[in-house]
């Protein structure tokens, strides 16, 4: 292998925009991870309460996280490898 | 003062040496580039500061022999005691790690600075080192050039190498040269007059030259070549160790209470050995003789029996200072107070942490989150309400109900004397702290700016709500109370939202995303108040009057929450910069939570 290609492979793995890309959708993954876990421990809690309005503001914080769940899928979906055209 | 006079007396001294001696010029060009390519070679190693040494350096000093470790080998690889402490100092100040942790490094790094030694007697001076400096100047010059960070970073490293070889070489050649003309080991003095004044030799060529480094590779090309005496040599590099710690000292004036206790600890420790040295020398001259002869070196090999010395009396320090390392700590904190800081001040804003990125962002967001408590008290006296109130676990209905006289506070008074300049020395810090570093890294520090905007443009926004809210809370007018009650209850639970945000302890339930909720809830109270405003006027229970200050005093509230929201998912965002990114970017904005707010009336 030559210096410059050497250099190149190099950079490519230092500064790439590809690793640029995984990361960002590695991070997204785990805060998606979070909502849902955080979205499963509201529901059992909802499905453990009895007060009316209790249950009304579970209700309405399930469906926040749900909201930003469906968002940062949208987002990771977006984040999908686009073909380069090579 | 002393530094206007000194500059030009040592141009004069060095000058008068070049015209008389074209050797002592080459011996000056070398320390020059040796001193160039130190500073090449810390320039390398900031570039990698970007999260790997920051990362590792909070993972390996949780324990005294991590730190210790950490000291050692950081020191070797990188060949810099300097640019270790003033990393640690950095992270002192920013109290990312424990003065103990940072004790610990800095006696690591004193025995990992020895190594330096070692390499240059055992190599530097065996070998045609300018043989290995060429290659790796040029093929570091042309890595410079390179736009990639990392390749830009090892690109400074190699040539730093390589101008440090070079340099060597030209203080060999200088000093080699010099014999024939000149024998300084004629200056030489016996005893303890001579150690004591090549003590002081070595101390004032360390402050001078700013690195314990080149004043050792002086000593050891000098040795070398013969011209000083192996006794003064040794007497040299315990001054040597003594005047290093200046650096520390300048470098800790500029940082926090705990960055001067660590420079404390470093003056200590190196005075401490250098004592214990000079007492101790002639027996650890016999030491060194033993042990190298164990290694075998040779008897007349000085430079590498210098390498011993330098070793050996560094880890009898250790060995001295450890156990009474906890001790040193404390002696150090009753002796160094903090200076007597307001809340305007800036307490974790120092050059030091300039430096370093990471580092200069985390204390530009623990001075933001300063500005905030110091913005949050004038904002829970606009809303007359207790901070300790809304910060605690009480429902804040109840708060709010027994709350029920004004509290007089001068928002501008308070606002210029405890916000505005503390916000000043922020935004200045982030102007400067910005230049040296990478476009994700200033965009973060421009975060941190616009929340500290956030912050001051909530303070005026309660100075516009704070005579109402002080005039319809004591009002004859019990919808006018309870309607400005709603308006405090609103704004305190956003306090208190972001308080619970603030304090969380790795539970998933609250990040920042947790603040949607109240923008969720501002949005439900103003169409609430819609209604609630026309079946008030319709009724005759409030004059029009009275409606457009509510209406006026809710846009108020809601702008309000949308600084503190904001400010809020910025401040507290933790871990990792690509993690803070993700959660930012699915938090939900104005559109999606009106869509929200239609979807969940539809369910219900």
């Amino acid at each position: 292998m030559n210096i410059h290609k050497l250099i190149k492979k190099t950079e490519a793995f230092l500064n790439s925009d590809e690793r640029k890309r995984k990361q960002k959708r590695k991070y997204l993954k785990e805060v998606i991870h979070k909502l849902k876990k955080h979205e499963k421990a509201l529901k059992v809690k909802l499905d453990k309460e009895s007060s009316g309005g209790a249950k009304e503001e579970l209700e309405k914080e399930i469906a926040l996280v749900r909201a930003q769940r469906k968002k940062g899928l949208k987002n990771l979906k977006a984040l999908k490898k686009v073909p380069t055209g090579k | 003062m002393m530094r206007k006079i000194l500059l030009p007396i040592i141009f004069s001294f060095l000058a008068y040496g070049f015209w008389i001696s074209p050797n002592f010029k080459e011996i000056a060009a070398g320390v020059a580039i040796f001193l160039f390519g130190m500073l090449a070679l810390e320039e390398g190693f900031k570039m990698f500061t970007g999260g790997v040494l920051e990362s590792l350096l909070r993972k390996t000093t949780d324990k005294l022999w991590k730190s210790l470790s950490f000291g050692v080998i950081s020191t070797t690889l990188m060949q810099s005691s300097s640019l270790v402490s003033v990393i640690t100092i950095s992270f002192i100040s920013a109290e990312l790690i424990p003065l103990t942790a940072g004790v610990g490094i800095i006696f690591g790094a004193n025995l990992g600075t020895t190594t330096g030694a070692w390499l240059i007697a055992g190599f530097g001076l065996k070998v045609k080192i300018s043989a290995y400096a060429m290659p790796m100047l040029v093929f570091g010059v042309i890595l410079i050039f390179q736009k990639s960070k990392g390749l830009k970073g090892i690109g400074y490293i190699l040539s730093g190498l390589g101008f440090l070889f070079l340099g060597i070489h030209y203080m060999k050649d200088g000093f080699d040269a010099f014999k024939g003309t000149l024998d300084l080991t004629t200056y030489a003095v016996e005893g303890y007059p001579g150690i004591f004044l090549f003590v002081l030799i070595g101390l004032l060529a360390t402050v001078i030259m700013q690195s314990s480094h080149a004043t050792l590779v002086l000593i050891i090309t000098a040795l070398a070549a013969h011209q000083i005496t192996y006794e003064n040599a040794l007497a040299l590099a315990i001054g040597g160790n003594i005047g290093t710690t200046i650096t520390a000292i300048i470098g800790a004036l500029g940082s926090n209470v705990n960055g001067r206790r660590l420079a404390g600890a470093h003056l200590i420790f190196n005075l401490a050995t250098a004592i214990v040295a000079i007492v101790t020398i002639h027996q650890l001259k016999d030491a060194v003789d033993g042990i190298s002869n164990w290694l075998g070196i040779a008897d007349d090999d000085h430079t590498l029996k210098l390498a011993v010395f330098h070793s050996l009396f560094n880890l009898i320090g250790i060995v001295l200072m450890l156990p009474f390392i906890n001790m040193m700590v404390k002696v150090l904190t009753r002796t160094i107070k903090p200076r007597e800081l307001t809340s305007a001040q800036p307490r974790y804003l120092n050059t030091a942490n300039n430096e370093l990125p990471d580092t200069a962002i985390e204390a530009v967001r623990k001075e933001t989150l300063r500005l905030y408590d110091n913005a949050s008290e004038i904002i829970a006296g606009g809303l007359s309400l207790p901070l300790e109130g809304i910060l605690s676990e009480t429902p804040v209905e109840e708060i709010v109900a027994k709350s029920r006289k004004p509290v007089a506070i001068d928002i501008d008074e308070s606002y210029n004397q405890t916000v505005k300049s503390l916000y000043g020395e922020i935004v200045q810090f982030i102007s400067m702290a910005q230049t040296t570093m990478q476009p994700d890294q200033s965009n973060e520090l421009f975060s941190l700016r616009a929340a500290g905007r956030d912050i001051v443009e909530a303070i005026k926004v309660i100075k516009h709500l704070q005579k109402n809210l002080a005039t319809y809370l004591v009002s004859d007018n019990e919808h006018m109370r309870q309607e400005y009650d709603l308006i405090r209850t609103r704004l305190a639970s956003v306090i208190r939202a972001i308080e619970v945000v603030r304090q969380r302890e790795d539970d998933d339930s609250s990040t920042v995303l947790s603040l949607d909720a109240q923008k969720l809830a501002m949005v439900e109270y103003e169409n609430s108040l819609d209604i609630q405003l026309n079946s008030l006027i319709r009724s005759d229970l409030i004059t029009p009057a009275m409606s457009i200050s509510l209406m006026n005093d809710s846009g108020y509230a809601s702008d309000l929450t949308k600084n503190l929201i904001q400010m809020g998912e910025i401040l507290f965002s933790t871990g990792d910069m690509g993690l803070r990114d993700a959660e930012r970017s699915i938090s939900l904005d104005e559109d999606e939570v009106d869509e929200l707010l239609q979807e969940t009336k539809h369910t219900n």
